[in-house]
């Protein structure tokens, strides 16, 4: 068989507030719907159901928005970026942005396996004293382990939240709300949620702090500390 | 403007349902245009997203520079409860709007048990769900789709209904609404009802008010107003090449029941299946031509990004052109990934063939309906199709890999013996057993699919009493205590479900007070099997002090006035009543696009002809 001469291409997207409720998979599909719209020479792959060679860095948890997602797709014609990247952004819907795109050149990872570190902001109001949650954070900071059962429909099991730490877990107070801010690793063996470290906090001091309107943004997806788009 | 928090969104199953702003949605200043029209499914977002007429009407009404078309569809409990708890009102998905801000809202309904549905969106929009308790201020409500073949039960619920198809004339209501907008409203909403009233195909239910004798039996209509026009006759498009139609139809951010392009092949089926109400009311066949069809592929292809098109039609099979239409969209598209579907098969090996030729290695299950079980019970019905039709096109689809076989049957039906109803069984144990001679193998899995059979209006069987709820549990036994093959599986309906829609489906304006209470007692989503509680309707039927097998158990007279037939799709009664008879008989009628006219008088009531592009060829 001939060996086809295939692009690759890595692009950094947003996923904003009105698509926050959409679900990783149904994100992928709206990207891909896009590319077909913009009439790319997009490839697909091989056997009876083929489909299109999209590939995501990292799943972002159902309500979570974003500043930074990638993902890779594979063109069979050496198309300029300005090109691809106009063609692309005009077919996007409203919640998502393209905000880099470059053309992959020679052997890479792939993006899945790059990704090993998160950064999250977590915003929310609270009838609690930020007194409170600044103890909260400096017992979390401070502690050795920390214990979160995580339920899904299937089963229910205690994860050990530390382990997944980069740095400290920093507290703000801005105009009302809070501001944390949270740095996870990435591993083969899974990560935690940032939703999660919240619930932890939240429930930490014995009694449950009272929260509402949670904003959780991811705000980098990084390889050993550098942007997805300058690591191959 | 409604504000839906992120705590609500948070607490609720699949969110996306409420947050709107999808790919081809259409948005518009509120301000900009005199009628404002919400679009509507009594039913969940992935249902009223996949309906092929709202899609329609979405585009033709949002084409008007004065009108903006929205969508609303049913929440789920679970957002009702957050709604109803926090007092939000029932809103648009395009401006967020609450529905009593609208100018007209309009249901489409699919099926009678979307009734109460209905009730509960009206009320969670705060607006009065009796039509005589509405006032000035509060919007019109309009209901379209296949129920308006008897709508006197909901009737007093709806300001107007609109019969038949709607592409022309929701148009011309919305320019009578504008011009008595533009004259200031004259007389109030009574005023624009009057006139909306000569629009044909417009049915204003409060200007007609139905007559009982002293038993109580349903004599007629007296009709209110000089030039109310006694019978509404429905709305047809001849020429379904040139009519407005979707070609930029909405992408949704989640999966929903039907999540592809439909592609209508053409409207109407006149095979003459006696039992099929959509067979009636959507006479004659009309066409598309191929180089229209490719066109609208082509159109929506590329301004969705989809990777599938479903070839729709009642009995898609029946595209005069199919064949060549199928070659030539696999060839428009092949560069492109495009897969297409034909969601209705006919028993016979050009459509194996033709499936085959589509889903290319994916042998996904096969889905035929033969609809009885014995010879005789299918000549009943006029369901032109034999036993050897359906070994022939199973065995088709064996030798080319298909394992799977699913076949759908009803029970109840006018006629039927013991001898039957076994026939079933007996006919899906035929199928096994030609899986096993053609293949050589035993791994095949037929399942059969039994419903209920509930006589509709507008049918040859519409006279018919419906089986009672003893007469199709025994039935349902029977066909188990006769199934011996662990490769048959055998699904049953809910007789209790089909025996309500039979009242409904031949019922008159008295159940408006059942469906009201059922809905007060807490029913909606009633076609939702986990939603569906049959004790809120017996105790509404109790509260009305009404008996429904009078409505669906009772064998009516072939003298008998109905309560629908005043909105109708121009079938003469006449004909029915021979196809009663003729169904007695077991005597079979032909389908009239291919053969001479059978004389159902649509044609000649409507003034439209049969569009079949393959006979004008030939």
């Amino acid at each position: 068989m001939p060996e086809v001469v295939s692009y690759t291409y890595r692009a950094e997207l947003t996923k904003d507030a009105q698509l926050r409720f959409i679900s990783h998979l149904d994100y992928a599909a709206l990207v891909e719907r896009a590319i077909c719209r913009a009439k790319l020479p997009v490839v697909y792959s091989e056997g009876f159901n083929p489909h299109m060679k999209l590939s995501f860095a990292s799943a972002l948890a159902l309500g979570v928005t974003s500043e930074s997602e990638y993902m890779e797709f594979i063109l069979s014609k050496d198309l300029c970026q300005p090109e691809v990247f106009d063609k692309l952004s005009s077919q996007l819907p409203d919640g998502v942005r393209l905000k880099a795109l470059k053309k992959i050149e020679g052997k890479h990872k792939a993006l899945m396996a790059l990704a090993d570190e998160a950064r999250y902001r977590i915003s929310f109001s609270t009838a609690n004293p930020l007194s409170e949650w600044e103890t909260a954070v400096s017992e979390f900071n401070n502690a050795e382990s920390c214990f979160f059962q995580r339920k899904t429909p299937k089963k229910t099991r205690d994860i050990e939240i530390k382990q997944y730490m980069i740095g400290q877990l920093e507290i703000e107070a801005n105009d009302g709300l809070i501001e944390l801010s949270a740095s996870v690793k990435i591993t083969q063996q899974g990560s935690v949620k940032p939703a999660e470290i919240l619930e932890y906090l939240r429930k930490s001091s014995g009694s449950e702090y009272d929260i509402s309107n949670v904003e959780i943004r991811r705000t980098a997806l990084l390889c050993g500390g550098r942007n997805l788009m300058d690591v191959m | 403007m409604v504000r839906i928090t992120s705590d609500i969104l948070q607490s609720v199953v699949k969110p996306a349902r409420y947050t709107g702003n999808e790919w081809n949605s259409v948005h518009k200043k509120w301000e900009d245009v005199s009628c404002h029209f919400a679009l509507s499914m009594p039913d969940v977002y992935e249902v009223g997203m996949s309906n092929l007429g709202l899609k329609i009407l979405y585009e033709i009404l949002n084409n008007r520079e004065d009108t903006w078309a929205e969508r609303v569809y049913a929440p789920w409990i679970d957002m009702e409860e957050e709604m109803r708890s926090r007092n939000i009102p029932l809103y648009s998905l395009e401006s967020f709007t609450e529905l009593n801000k609208f100018d007209f809202i309009g249901f489409s309904l699919q099926f009678e048990m979307c009734f109460t549905t209905v009730l509960n969106m009206l009320d969670l929009s705060g607006i009065n769900v009796w039509a005589k308790d509405r006032g000035d201020d509060e919007p019109f409500i309009i209901g379209g789709g296949p129920c308006v073949y008897n709508v006197e039960p909901v009737a007093d619920f709806f300001d107007l209904f609109l019969i038949g198809e709607a592409e022309e004339a929701l148009p011309e209501l919305v320019e009578v609404f504008c011009e008595w907008k533009k004259e200031g409203r004259p007389n109030g909403r009574g005023e624009f009802l009057k006139r909306a009233a000569r629009v044909r195909g417009i049915y204003v239910p409060s200007l007609y008010v139905p007559q009982y004798d002293e038993k109580g039996m349903y004599t007629g209509l007296q009709t209110i107003g000089e030039d109310t026009p006694p019978v509404i006759y429905k709305r047809i498009i001849q020429d379904m090449d040139s009519v407005a139609t979707m070609e930029r139809p909405i992408v949704p951010y989640i999966d929903i029941v039907h999540n592809r392009i439909m592609l209508e092949l053409f409207r109407g089926c006149s095979r003459g299946c006696r039992f099929c109400q959509a067979g009636v009311a959507y006479r004659p066949v009309r066409e598309r031509t191929e180089s229209r069809l490719r066109e609208l592929a082509r159109k929506m292809i590329d301004v969705t990004g989809y990777d599938e098109i479903s070839l729709t039609s009642l009995s898609s099979a029946d595209y005069s052109c199919l064949g060549g239409l199928v070659d030539n969209l696999m060839n428009d598209f092949s560069c492109e990934k495009v897969g297409f579907t034909l969601p209705s098969l006919r028993i016979d090996s050009f459509s194996i063939d033709l499936a085959d030729k589509m889903q290319q290695i994916r042998k996904s299950g096969l889905t035929f309906a033969p609809e009885a079980g014995t010879q005789r019970m299918r000549d009943v019905i006029n369901k032109g199709v034999t036993e050897e039709d359906l070994l022939k096109a199973t065995g088709a689809a064996f030798k080319k890999g298909w394992k799977t076989v699913k076949l759908y049957f009803m029970i109840g039906l006018p006629t039927e013996t013991d001898e039957d109803v076994i026939g079933i069984a007996e006919l899906a144990q035929k199928v096994v057993n030609h899986y096993k001679e053609t293949t050589g193998r035993k791994d095949v899995k037929v399942t059969i699919s039994v419903s209920c059979f509930v006589p509709k209006a507008f049918t040859a069987f519409q006279w018919f009493g419906q089986n009672t709820l003893e007469e199709f549990s025994r039935k349902q036994m029977l066909i188990k205590e006769h199934i011996k093959d662990r490769s048959i599986h055998y699904n049953y309906h809910d007789a209790h479900v089909s025996l309500l829609e039979g009242v409904l489906a031949r019922g008159d304006r008295r159940l408006s007070g059942v469906i009201y209470s059922a809905w007060k007692n807490g029913s909606r989503f009633d076609g939702w099997t986990d939603q569906f509680d049959e004790s809120r309707w017996t105790r509404a039927f109790e509260e009305n002090n009404i008996d429904p097998a009078q409505y669906n158990i009772r064998e009516r007279a072939f003298d008998e006035v109905f309560p629908w037939e005043h909105t109708t799709p121009g079938v003469s009664r006449a004909f029915l009543k021979h196809e009663y008879e003729k169904a007695v008989a077991e005597s079979l009628t032909k389908d009239c696009r291919r053969g001479d006219c059978t004389g159902c008088g649509i044609c000649q009531k409507l003034g439209v002809n049969i569009v079949d592009w393959g006979k004008e060829r030939a």
